[in-house]
């Protein structure tokens, strides 16, 4: 109606959601998928998420994906096709992809290209595998997590309305909390499709990467499809996201297109699974032990199970630990008690110092 | 869903079950209606819905969605129902349950997954065209032909038709369009209505559609399919830019179209009886809200937008009325001096200012307040852009105020509901009625209210007796 | 992974006097070098609107365009030059918070006036300090009408001390204060020392004291208290407003061995509030050294064990009361030694006295120990070398070097060929890093260098040899902490995880 004052003076320029940026990583650990084969095939997962993608892009008309496969020993983008280095490989299969889904009129063409994309950068990697990547068993989540999260923050400053240029001499002015707040309007987030267990070796990487995220709002949601990780409920839980471990893996697109596919905005109004509990107890460094009770090193915080170390030094860092203040006085005090008896006996403690005025005792004054 | 798509959606509405399962036929539909026409949670509930091998219950949707989302929800599965996309089924006992229309879900999950052959994304031609036809040629010829129509129509008024020979390229048919729309009078030599101008401000994408549903309510007079019609022009948004595509597998009808979407502008071909079209800018934006947003990447490319630099704007208002227009589109400025009282022009810039006068006689020529502030917030310069509001309040405020001056009434198309049973009755039509959003005012008083919209009340009502 | 070797360098005074103690600084150049935290205290009246003009350089083809993005970049980079080297850094803190409540505080200055500005920016600090210091404790103290005042008691929860600090603005509350009087600086050392005296060894003691006045009025020698804090070995950092006082710099000198840079003066308030966060950064661990005025202290620091609990959380179906607050509570933690349940993590509980901690909390500090090294500037001839197109992580293109005849021409020749529109200083830095790109010097011995932007606008990690864009090079060592590129195993793959195996857990 005829509003007059200033209440609807915010036009509404977007109805929509905020588009969104879909972060998939693909753990693509042989050990794992070998020993998976029989119940879910690598290639049927792959189908899968490719259905699933085109839902994500279908949902939004400004949405975005990006794939980062988390092999052995390295990292690799599946979608957007990088372009490599010395120009060889890439671009020819940039030609191809080009090629190929022209051709295709049964397929919407944004699909299309996620599709061959995806699917020729995957053949590359898996060709390019050689046995010396699998010596170690283990995937390279945290690179994954930091390539995703760089790219993340790249694309969010990239979509800000306000052209960062013409920003930065007002940045200073303006506070930054107000500032970002406004600029964000792109809303990611990050899926783990994880199949390897053990991520200990990645500890610190992986708990940085966490914490990012955390700080960027960024939720990380996984969908542990085998193995058992720790590390990964707790990225759940500290950033907000889904944990779904499938009983039965055969309805993935159905757990996909379910949990998974709502976006921030969709969100809001669901009913999301809950996380469960989550486990937060430390395992110490020496042993390996899940501990309720630690002893930790305070220069570089390495948790111990006892302390009783060899030659008491820190196992991680080589200084000389010193026992006796951690067992006999609490870490922390409440100094007030304490405080009193030591002003009663005077300044013995504190030669020179005069005791802390109280109001009205002889505070000088101006006059 | 953006405001350019909604009349489209208004219009979808409309049409019958079997005209919508016709559509659905083809992949390319319904996934062009899945993305542009939806809800949000409409798109996660039909998402949800799709793999789904039982029919989702009634209960079971109101768990999954939180409580205080309710009114979300209604209008989700409101919009959903009148589009025949899902519907009511009675599972087993007595839990009520929705249930995908089938031929929707099958063609959205052929859409999704790429199987079938039903070649609705369009067939690329074979052969390399011998003509160079490049994006920034199709952009150009897009820019030309769409901004013909809009001089055509606001030439009259600013009086600036002599004296330049745009507009008169508008071919005859186009012509015929916009007076069955309403936009333009015959009497006087072609002058712009209140609908006209309501259409020269939006976006150029919302543009396009009320042409195109003016067109699409005109084609069965001229003996066109009309679902032929509407599933090409959802195609027509599926398709790429700066990709030939072959006529090979149009219909008579689609054929017949291309010519009038070539004089529109949204697609081009190189003469009547090539073998080849392209799609410009104008159609592969139909089914993407571009407005919302630019996006870098090369996919999801952004609106062409009327001016002559596409994207930026150009507009700077002061709080003291006074309006500079970095521009030189003939266009721009007849649009402009609808509204303002322009004094000086420079190479790249026009100066003037909003006066009174000049705000109220736009008034009396139709444009309300809303689409002037709209319109200068949409085009503002960079640097305005930066402002939160974008334009001075006092401006706003004060554009709002002249209108006010002279209309004190709004009218309201809609239907009273009265004569309620019993209070109880009475609130809890009321309640239904304001969850959708439909309900304009009420008088608890006197047992009535007003709504906009009555298709789903009447549902409801219907409804309701059964049940007793 | 890339952050440096595991050992740590003790930092001694004799290597660092004037400036290699302090805070890492974040929003500051090396206190060594003196770039802003001395500097600028110093000369900011002095400059003059010259030196910005100057800057802008035309470059060959006559616009300046380009210097303005390299301008733009030099600027993102200066912010996140860190001091990587891993020292030794007290990560358990002991801070009393020294907020200024006379009536200088009422000073207009800052908007709406200097105490509202204080009052709010503090409240983002606490909670950024137990952000980056989950095993900390803090205290607010507050200098008012010439007494000292503690706001909020020595403890490991924010929210105490924000709503202690909302406190003192709020009218309603009890605990309001109107700026008052004259500020103390001797009573509120006093008071500080005495709130820090009882702290355990390994963790540090440190007073941060925010002053708007021009003026202290001590009931005694105030440089008898300082001599007693040095000897308590309290550090003290303030973050004066207006001008510099010359007892602060004696105040701050002398508790951090001869080192001023923990004197800084905030012009406006935005310099304020970068000041107050760049001291969130836990301060470098100083190995015993006789102090200037000959008095020997003991270590600053005895590493020792802590014994710590790792409880877990618990779900109850009757609320019962919490052992810290006395409030009816659903969920929470139970003390691993003694079962009493506590409801907000890090705490000391409130039965046993032990100290309990998420394992995450831990895990928070971890990217202070082990800094991710910073990236150097590419020069063309190397961005050629490697065939770099792409940022690693963000796929971003790089602009193409230009045509190849130039890389062969000697330096000199590159500032005034019209491909290198540099300006003269700029050229002059890239001069110098572009044969430490190729030479792969040693490890820290080129950390030192000015931040300046890079002339190929990549940036290279020493230790996979990625090229990266300037934004993931500040996001990585600002947010991050880790390097796509080594984490990724892009980098040459001789060594398998020095780090990472070190520190598995």
């Amino acid at each position: 109606m005829n509003a007059i004052d200033g209440t609807d003076r915010h036009i509404k320029s977007t109805d929509g959601p905020p588009p969104s940026l879909l972060t998939i990583i693909l753990d693509t650990n042989p050990f794992a998928w070998a020993h998976l084969s029989s119940t879910l095939p690598l290639s049927s997962v792959v189908a899968n998420l490719l259905v699933f993608i085109n839902a994500h892009l279908a949902s939004g008309n400004a949405n975005e994906v990006a794939v980062i496969a988390s092999h052995n020993k390295r990292t690799a983008w599946l979608y957007p096709t990088p372009v490599s280095a010395h120009n060889t490989n890439g671009h020819i299969s940039a030609q191809n992809g080009a090629a190929s889904h022209t051709q295709n009129a049964n397929k919407y063409q944004p699909f299309a290209e996620v599709e061959t994309n995806l699917l020729s950068n995957l053949d590359d990697l898996l060709k390019t595998t050689t046995p010396d990547d699998l010596s170690t068993t283990t995937t390279q989540i945290a690179g994954a997590l930091s390539t995703a999260l760089s790219y993340i923050s790249k694309s969010t400053i990239r979509h800000s309305p306000v052209d960062p240029t013409l920003l930065k001499s007002h940045a200073i002015l303006i506070d930054d909390g107000n500032l970002t707040s406004q600029r964000i309007n792109l809303v990611s987030r990050i899926l783990v499709f994880s199949v390897s267990g053990d991520l200990a070796s990645q500890y610190i990487p992986v708990m940085n990467a966490i914490f990012a995220a955390q700080r960027q709002r960024i939720p990380i949601d996984i969908l542990k499809l085998a193995g058992d990780t720790v590390l990964l409920q707790q990225a759940c839980d500290a950033t907000g996201g889904i944990y779904m471990a499938p009983e039965s893996p055969q309805g993935l697109l159905q757990y996909l297109m379910m949990a998974f596919l709502p976006d921030a905005t969709a969100r809001k109004s669901l009913v999301l699974p809950s996380a469960g509990s989550v486990d937060f107890r430390a395992a110490c460094f020496c042993h390996r032990n899940v501990v309720d009770i630690g002893f930790v090193c305070s220069v570089c915080l390495s948790i111990f199970c006892s302390p009783n170390l060899q030659d008491s030094t820190c196992l991680t860092c080589s200084s000389v630990l010193s026992l006796s203040s951690a067992l006999t006085a609490a870490p922390a005090l409440i100094p007030r008690k304490k405080k009193k008896r030591k002003r009663a006996p005077g300044d013995g403690s504190t030669p020179g110092g005069s005791a802390t005025p109280l109001p009205g005792n002889g505070t000088p004054m101006h006059t | 869903m953006s405001a350019s798509t909604s009349q489209a959606l208004d219009y979808l509405e409309g049409l019958t079950q079997i005209t919508h399962q016709k559509l659905y036929e083809q992949p390319s539909t319904a996934l062009a209606v899945f993305r542009c026409m939806l809800p949000h949670l409409a798109k996660t509930i039909v998402m949800a819905m799709l793999y789904m091998p039982r029919a989702f219950t009634i209960g079971d949707l109101d768990h999954w969605i939180r409580a205080d989302s309710k009114s979300d929800k209604d209008k989700a599965i409101s919009v959903l129902q009148s589009l025949h996309i899902i519907s009511h089924s009675q599972e087993s006992s007595k839990s009520l349950s929705y249930r995908l229309e089938s031929g929707f879900a099958n063609s959205l999950r052929q859409a999704l997954t790429g199987g079938g052959n039903h070649k609705s994304f369009g067939v690329p031609s074979s052969a390399p065209d011998k003509s160079d036809v490049d994006i920034a040629f199709l952009d150009q010829f897009a820019r030309k032909q769409w901004e013909a129509i809009l001089y055509f129509m606001v030439g009259s008024t600013s009086g600036l038709r002599d004296s330049t020979g745009l507009g008169e390229t508008v071919g005859n048919g186009t012509r015929k369009l916009l007076e069955l729309g309403d936009f333009v009078t015959r009497a006087n030599h072609g002058t712009i209505t209140k609908t006209g101008f309501t259409f020269l401000l939006q976006e150029a994408n919302a543009q396009v559609w009320s042409l195109l549903i003016v067109y699409l309510k005109q084609a069965p007079e001229l003996g066109m399919n009309e679902v032929d019609v509407l599933s090409f022009i959802f195609m027509l948004g599926s398709l790429s830019l700066g990709q030939d595509y072959s006529t090979a597998n149009l219909s008579p009808t689609q054929l017949q179209m291309l010519e009038d979407l070539n004089d529109f502008g949204i697609v081009y071909r190189s003469s009547k009886a090539s073998s080849r079209f392209y799609p410009t800018r104008l159609a592969t934006t139909l089914t993407s809200d571009a407005g919302a947003l630019q996006t870098a990447s090369a996919d999801f490319t952004n609106a062409l937008r009327p001016s002559s630099h596409a994207g930026a704007g150009y507009i700077i208002v002061e709080t003291n009325y006074r309006i500079y227009a970095y521009t030189s589109s003939h266009l721009q400025i007849a649009v402009l001096s609808l509204f303002a009282r322009l004094s000086s022009r420079f190479p790249n810039l026009v100066s003037g200012k909003l006066t009174k006068d000049s705000i109220q006689r736009a008034i009396k020529l139709g444009i309300e307040a809303r689409q002037i502030i709209d319109y200068l917030t949409a085009h503002a310069h960079p640097q305005m852009q930066k402002n939160n509001p974008v334009l001075p309040p006092t401006v706003m405020d004060q554009i709002r105020l002249w209108e006010y001056e002279g209309e004190r009434i709004e009218a309201t198309h809609g239907h009273l509901m009265k004569d309620f049973s019993s209070e109880k009755e009475y609130l809890d039509v009321l309640h239904y009625a304001e969850s959708l959003g439909v309900l304009t005012w009420k008088s608890d008083q006197k047992r009535v209210f007003f709504v906009d919209r009555i298709e789903q009340i009447s549902a409801y009502l219907k409804s309701k007796k059964e049940k007793k | 992974m890339a952050d440096s070797d595991g050992e740590y360098i003790e930092a001694s005074d004799d290597e660092y006097i004037g400036g290699g103690g302090s805070y890492g600084t974040r929003g500051r150049g090396k206190g060594k070098k003196g770039q802003r935290a001395d500097g600028r205290a110093k000369n900011a009246w002095e400059l003059s609107a010259k030196t910005g003009l100057e800057s802008y350089r035309e470059s060959a083809d006559g616009t300046i365009g380009k210097s303005i993005q390299e301008r733009e970049e030099e600027r993102k980079r200066k912010r996140l030059r860190k001091d990587t080297k891993a020292f030794q850094r007290g990560i358990i803190r002991h801070i009393v918070l020294v907020l200024d409540l006379s009536e200088a505080m009422l000073e207009k200055d800052m908007r709406p006036n200097r105490y509202f500005t204080m009052i709010k920016y503090t409240q983002e600090y606490v909670r950024e300090f137990f952000e980056q210091n989950p095993i900390s404790q803090m205290c607010v103290m507050g200098m008012h009408d010439g007494i000292c005042i503690r706001v909020s008691e020595l403890s490991g929860n924010p929210a105490d001390h924000i709503s202690a600090i909302q406190g003192l603005r709020d009218p309603k509350s009890s605990t309001s204060k109107e700026p008052k009087g004259s500020p103390s600086l001797q009573n509120a050392l006093e008071v500080s020392r005495a709130t820090l005296y009882h702290t355990p060894s390994h963790g540090t003691r440190e007073v941060i004291i925010v002053l708007g006045a021009l003026l202290t009025l001590d009931p005694g020698d105030i440089h008898k208290t300082i001599k007693s804090c040095v000897q308590d070995r309290i550090r003290v950092s303030i973050i004066g407003m207006g001008g510099r006082m010359h007892i602060c710099t004696q105040i701050v000198s002398r508790t951090n061995s001869g080192d001023e840079s923990g004197y800084v003066v905030a012009t406006d308030q935005e310099l304020l509030r970068e000041l107050l966060l760049a001291t969130t950064t836990p301060p470098v661990i100083r190995s015993s050294a006789p102090t200037t005025d000959g008095a020997a202290v003991p270590a600053e620091s005895a590493a020792s064990l802590l014994q710590m609990g790792f409880p877990s959380r618990i779900v109850e179906e009757v609320p019962t009361l919490c052992a810290c607050h006395g409030n009816l509570t659903r969920g929470g933690y139970t003390c691993s030694r003694c079962k009493a349940k506590v409801c907000s993590l890090p705490a000391t509980c409130p039965g046993c006295h032990l100290t309990l901690i998420l394992s995450t909390h831990l895990a928070r500090s971890y990217h202070h120990l082990f800094p991710l090294r910073n990236w150097v500037e590419v020069s063309w001839q190397r961005a050629r070398e490697k065939g770099s197109k792409q940022c690693l992580s963000c796929l971003s293109d790089f602009p193409e070097p230009p045509s190849s005849h130039i890389a062969h021409t000697e330096n000199g020749a590159e500032s005034s060929n019209g491909a290198a529109n540099r300006t003269a200083a700029v050229a002059a830095a890239s001069r110098n890093t572009a044969p430490k790109g190729k030479q792969k010097k040693d490890d820290g011995s080129n950390e030192d260098e000015l931040a300046t932007a890079s002339e190929s606008f990549r940036y290279e990690c020493r230790d996979c040899k990625s090229h990266f864009c300037i934004d993931c090079d500040v996001f990585c060592h600002e947010v991050l902490h880790n390097c796509p590129g080594c984490l990724g195993g892009a980098g040459p793959r001789k060594e398998e995880g020095n780090v990472d195996t070190e520190m598995s857990g």
